[in-house]
Parts: C-alpha cells; structure tokens; sequence
C-alpha cells in the first residue's frame, strides 16, 4: 500500500526536548533549499512538517470513527494501524512528532505508532533536570511537582479519561522509561541526538539529523538554518506572530531560555539526588552524569 | 435469518432493524415494507472480497459502494450500496450497546454516503422551524453547546453527523447528545444515573427522552464554524460573563474549504469514490446558506451563560464589529 519513497519518520521525544526545534530546523533547511514557500519562516503558519501522532483528527481520519467512542484500552492497541496512508492527502508532511512512549500499557505490546512504511525516527534527548525545568514553565507547574513526574511510571499528557481533546491520551511514563522505550525498539530505524549537543555541537549534530532524515545536507544551508532557529531568532519569530500556537495557557512564551543547565541551577539538591538514583542507569548511559561532583 | 423488529427513521430513510437503536426516532411497524434499509448481524468470514481502494487503512476497508470496519475487541461492520449495514460481534463480551455506538455514527454515515447524501461531521438544532448547524473539529463542544441551547428552546435535529439534502433541509438523524464527565458535571447534570456511551467510559449518552428533538425536517438557515476562545482575564467574573460572537460571513471559497474539511470522513469520501459529489453538494451548500465562525467561551459555565443571550437564527446580531470599518468610522470622525 505504501510505497518506500513516499515514507515518513518519527520526531520522538519527552516533551520539552527540543522536538520543536528541530522541527523548526527542518521547516528552515527546507525553505533554505528551496523547498519551502515562505519568505521568512512564519512559526505559526509553516512548521507543518507532518501531524503530532496523537491528533485526534488525524486517528479518527484514519480509524474511520470517533475516537471518543473508545477507552485508552481500546485506542492504544489500534492507533499502531493508523499512518499508512498518511502520504496519500500530506505529502511532503512527512516529519510526524510524537511524545508517546513506544509502547504504553494498555497497547498490548504493540508500538502505539504505526511501523509499516516508517523510514525511522529521531529520538531527541534532553537532561531530564532541564526538562524538569522547562516542564515548570511550559505547564505552570512547581519544580517539585516536574520532577515527581518525570519519575511517575503512569506519566502522560492528557491522561483524564473524563474530558476530550483535540489530541488523545500519550502514555509516557517514567522518563528513562520513555527513552529506553524509543532507544531500545528494534522495529524502527532510530537517530538518538541530544539537545545538549544541539546547542554545543549543532553544525555536526544537526547534519547527521539532515542525513538520517533524507533532507539537503549542504554544510553550509545546515548551518544558516541553524543560524536562523537560533533561539534568540526563535523568540523574535514568536514575538511577530503574537505568540507561538503551541504554547498553553498560563505559558508566557514557548520558546523561554533554551539554555542547558538550568535544572542544576534550580532544583533542589535533594531533586537532582532524587532523579540521579532512580534514573542512574540511563543517566550513566547517555553521559548526563553532572562532572561537578555537586550531586 | 434475523428477525427484523424494529423500525426507525433517520436522515430521510427507513431502517428496519434486527438490533435496537434508540438512537434514532422510532417508526411504527409496517410489515415487509419496501425500500428500508436493513440493519443485520452477518457473518463477516462471508463478506466477499473486494478490490480496496489505495485510502483503505487496516480499519477501513473501502471501494465503490463498499464501507467495512474493522474494530479488534468489538466487532465488524459493512456497509453495502447505500442499502444494508451488517455487523457482528468480536465475542460475547462485546454488547449491543457497543455495536450501536459504530452502526448508529460510522455505519450510517458510509450508508448515507453510499445513497449520493451530503453527510457533514456537525450537530443541528431547530426552533421556530430553521435550523442551524454547527461544525467544527472533534471536541470543540458542539454537544455541551447543543444541551446548553436546548435549555432555551431549541431542538435537536441530529448530532455527530447531519445530512443536508438539495433543498437545504436538514433531516432527524442521530438523537443523542454525548457529554464528557467535565462537560456534565459543570451543567449540573445528575451524571450517576446517566448511562455511559460505553460501558467503562466516562461519557454519557443523552437519548431522545431526556432531550427535545425534531421529528421533521427543517430548511437550513445558517451554518456556524465553532471556535473554542480562551479567555485572556483570569477574573472569574469576567470568564462568566464571556459571550459568544460571531464574526463576518465568510467567502464562499473559504465556506466551500471549510465543509469539505467537515465532511463526514473524507477519507471514506475518497474511498468509496465519492468525492466529486461531495464536492458539488458542498458548492451548492457554500452558494445556498450563509455561513459564519461562531467564537464560544472556553468555559463550559460561561457558555452556558452566554447562550441566554444570543439567536443564532439572527447572525447580524452576535456579530461583533468589522475592526477595519470600527477603525475607518473613527479616523472619518
């Protein structure tokens, strides 16, 4: 039904990563080649490089009927069926984001995204104490209450089975969860890039993320369009439009610092303790051990 | 062979029904009338194959004339030339309840498509004998704001899909309104002695005899676009006192654009080969009927409220000022 060239890939992350940005990167890379339309990247009319996985339209398209009418139970096994024939009405929307786990506990085993003519997915890391404090800002919430969900194996983004949305329940569980769920799948090409790499090492790290995906790798349009989603660009464009669309209410800005080592400035040390025990395997794994000894 | 016992009419069809489906508006019984469509367990293992259409999904089976759903833990379900709707269950877990659930929504609508009907994703309500209909994106509210003008005298010609016919009237379909937890809870509804859509879920189904609805059919007066609108003030007396608002008709391009994204699943549109009649329905709709964005309060009390306040059968007078004129009227003066 799908044919190889006409695939699709997987932007995968917990939230607050750094997904938007490279969604942000791709949209830029692929106006500067010449692919794009724009003149200069408007944020809320042109980063639409392919529907987040959990959009409740995008599922009842595919699934043929309101998925308000199906328990988590009963979603979560089919939406791995949804995506085929996404290419059919998006083409060159092809970058999907998604912020589920893999697999959740209620998919039977089964991956919660479809894996039938996906090319692979990128899996975007960040320091879970950064993510802590960007989850702070993003939903309104204490620090305390970030990392206790980073820690919570039932964590999800629209997890009340009592209300709709526009988008469904995404499983994502504990944090290092998420990532060794992503990292560890062996149905799916995968790409692991960290943020902390983005930001120190972008001109290499984003050309391997232009390679993997298939996009213009030219040195010199990767680094322009790193260039122009730097995030002081990023908060002049959110500036321009108002206030980017993906920011929630109560948020005050998406794109806020960017910088990396805001969680070992902030939390608590008993926090950074906290996240450091329970999550030192994947910690240690992926080389986000604090070299300062302060831990 | 099923035994056929009940009788029901909706968009414009008889049904006659070896389940019930009280859902849809009753007909008395009249023995081997012609023409019903037939509502029938089946035996999908005897479905004949077909040659599916490349906009299939693992799901949805489709080709001219052919809707097939394929929902694991609950059923299978066909849909055949606009003229029968056959199901049958995953195991004897699953209950009829369930099955109504996609013959009554999903079913329906593929068979409407199958009989050349303009079939749009939307609720309509009546009163003083015109309809309005309300469109909008999956969990925009159009079942909370439905209930809410029902309170003041409207009625209910069908929710979730609605068919518009060639002379502009809509017809009963679907009599049901289904509320989430948030949405009953905050309208003081009694939700404990509600029956859930489904068992387990934690939305409730609201029948014909707890809701006023249309037995006939109504001419279309206006369609709105409905648009959730966040409140900037954080004072809980001015989220209260949020109105609804409509802004200017819009342009019969954008109207055209707009219901061609509301139709009753495009994808089964396409797949069933019906697109080019979704796309002349929808032109002669866009050309017919005036259709307008209708801004509600994000708030499920505030709309409430504010649906006190406003006739939707008048868009002229919930619309707010066109900025632009506002602000020539100001520098003339």
């Amino acid at each position: 039904m799908l044919e190889q060239n006409h695939g699709y890939w997987y932007l995968a992350s917990y939230p607050k990563s750094g997904n938007t940005w490279c969604r942000v990167f791709i949209t830029e890379l692929l106006r500067l080649a010449g692919e794009g339309y724009a003149e200069e990247l408007n944020l809320n009319n042109d980063i639409e490089t392919g529907a987040i996985a959990s959009s409740r339209l995008w599922l009842d398209d595919q699934l043929g009927l309101n998925s308000c009418d199906l328990s988590f139970s009963e979603l979560d096994p089919l939406r791995g069926s949804a995506g085929q024939t996404a290419w059919l009405f998006a083409e060159g929307e092809r970058f999907h984001k998604v912020h589920d786990a893999f697999k959740s506990p209620d998919s039977r085993n089964r991956p919660v995204v479809s894996t039938a003519g996906c090319l692979g997915a990128v899996y975007i890391m960040r320091h879970p104490e950064d993510v802590a404090v960007s989850l702070s800002h993003f939903f309104s919430w204490p620090l305390e209450r970030c990392v206790q969900f980073l820690l919570d194996p039932t964590a999800a983004l629209v997890p009340s089975e009592r209300v709709g949305g526009h988008q469904v329940r995404q499983h994502m569980g504990r944090w290092d969860q998420h990532v060794c769920s992503w990292v560890d799948q062996r149905q799916l090409p995968v790409l692991i890039i960290r943020y902390e790499d983005m930001l120190c090492n972008g001109s290499t790290t984003f050309a391997k993320l232009a390679d993997f995906l298939c996009l213009p790798v030219e040195q010199v349009l990767v680094d322009q369009a790193i260039a122009n989603t730097s995030i002081d660009k990023l908060k002049q464009l959110e500036e321009k439009v108002g206030g980017f669309a993906e920011k929630p209410e109560g948020c005050n800005r998406f794109f806020r610092s960017g910088r990396s080592g805001e969680g070992a400035e902030q939390l608590s040390i008993p926090q950074r303790q906290q996240l450091a025990a329970e999550m030192a395997d994947v910690i240690k794994r992926f080389g986000y051990e604090r070299v300062e000894g302060d831990v | 062979m099923s035994t056929l016992n009940f009788q029901y009419q909706a968009f414009g069809f008889n049904l006659a029904s070896d389940i019930l489906l009280p859902e849809l508006s009753e007909k008395l019984l009249i023995a081997n009338e012609q023409n019903s469509i037939s509502v029938v367990s089946g035996n999908y293992g005897n479905w004949p194959s077909i040659k599916a259409s490349p906009h299939s999904t693992q799901c949805l089976q489709l080709a001219a004339n052919e809707w097939r759903l394929a929902l694991e833990s609950i059923g299978w379900f066909r849909a055949v030339a606009g003229e029968s709707l056959e199901y049958q269950r995953w195991d004897d877990s699953v209950s009829n309840r369930d099955l109504r659930t996609f013959l009554v929504t999903s079913g329906l609508g593929a068979l409407a498509i199958q009989r050349a009907c303009l079939v749009l994703h939307g609720t309509a309500l009546e009163r003083n004998g015109e309809a309005v209909l309300l469109l909008g994106r999956p969990a925009t509210g159009k079942s909370t704001l439905s209930w809410c003008l029902q309170q003041h005298g409207w009625q209910l010609v069908s929710s979730e899909i609605v068919v518009v016919d060639k002379n502009m009237k809509i017809w009963p379909g679907i009599q049901q309104l289904k509320l989430w937890h948030d949405a009953a809870v905050a309208l003081d509804l009694d939700w404990q002695h509600l029956p859930s859509v489904r068992r387990g879920l934690k939305r409730y189904a609201l029948l014909g005899d707890q809701l006023n609805c249309l037995e006939s059919a109504a001419p279309l007066r206006c369609i709105y676009q409905l648009m959730r609108e966040r409140q900037q003030s954080k004072s809980e007396a001015d989220v209260l006192a949020a109105s609804i608002k409509s802004a200017q008709a819009f342009s019969q391009q954008h109207a055209l654009l707009v219901l061609r994204n509301n139709a009753f699943h495009a994808r089964v549109v396409r797949g069933m080969e019906c697109e080019q009649q979704l796309f002349m329905q929808a032109s002669a709709l866009a050309r017919s009927v005036p259709f307008y964005s209708l801004r509600v309060p994000d708030g499920i009390r505030a709309m409430k409220n504010a649906c006190a306040m406003v006739d939707l059968l008048d868009p002229a007078s919930i619309q707010e000022p066109n900025i632009e004129e506002v602000n020539k009227g100001e520098s003339d003066a």
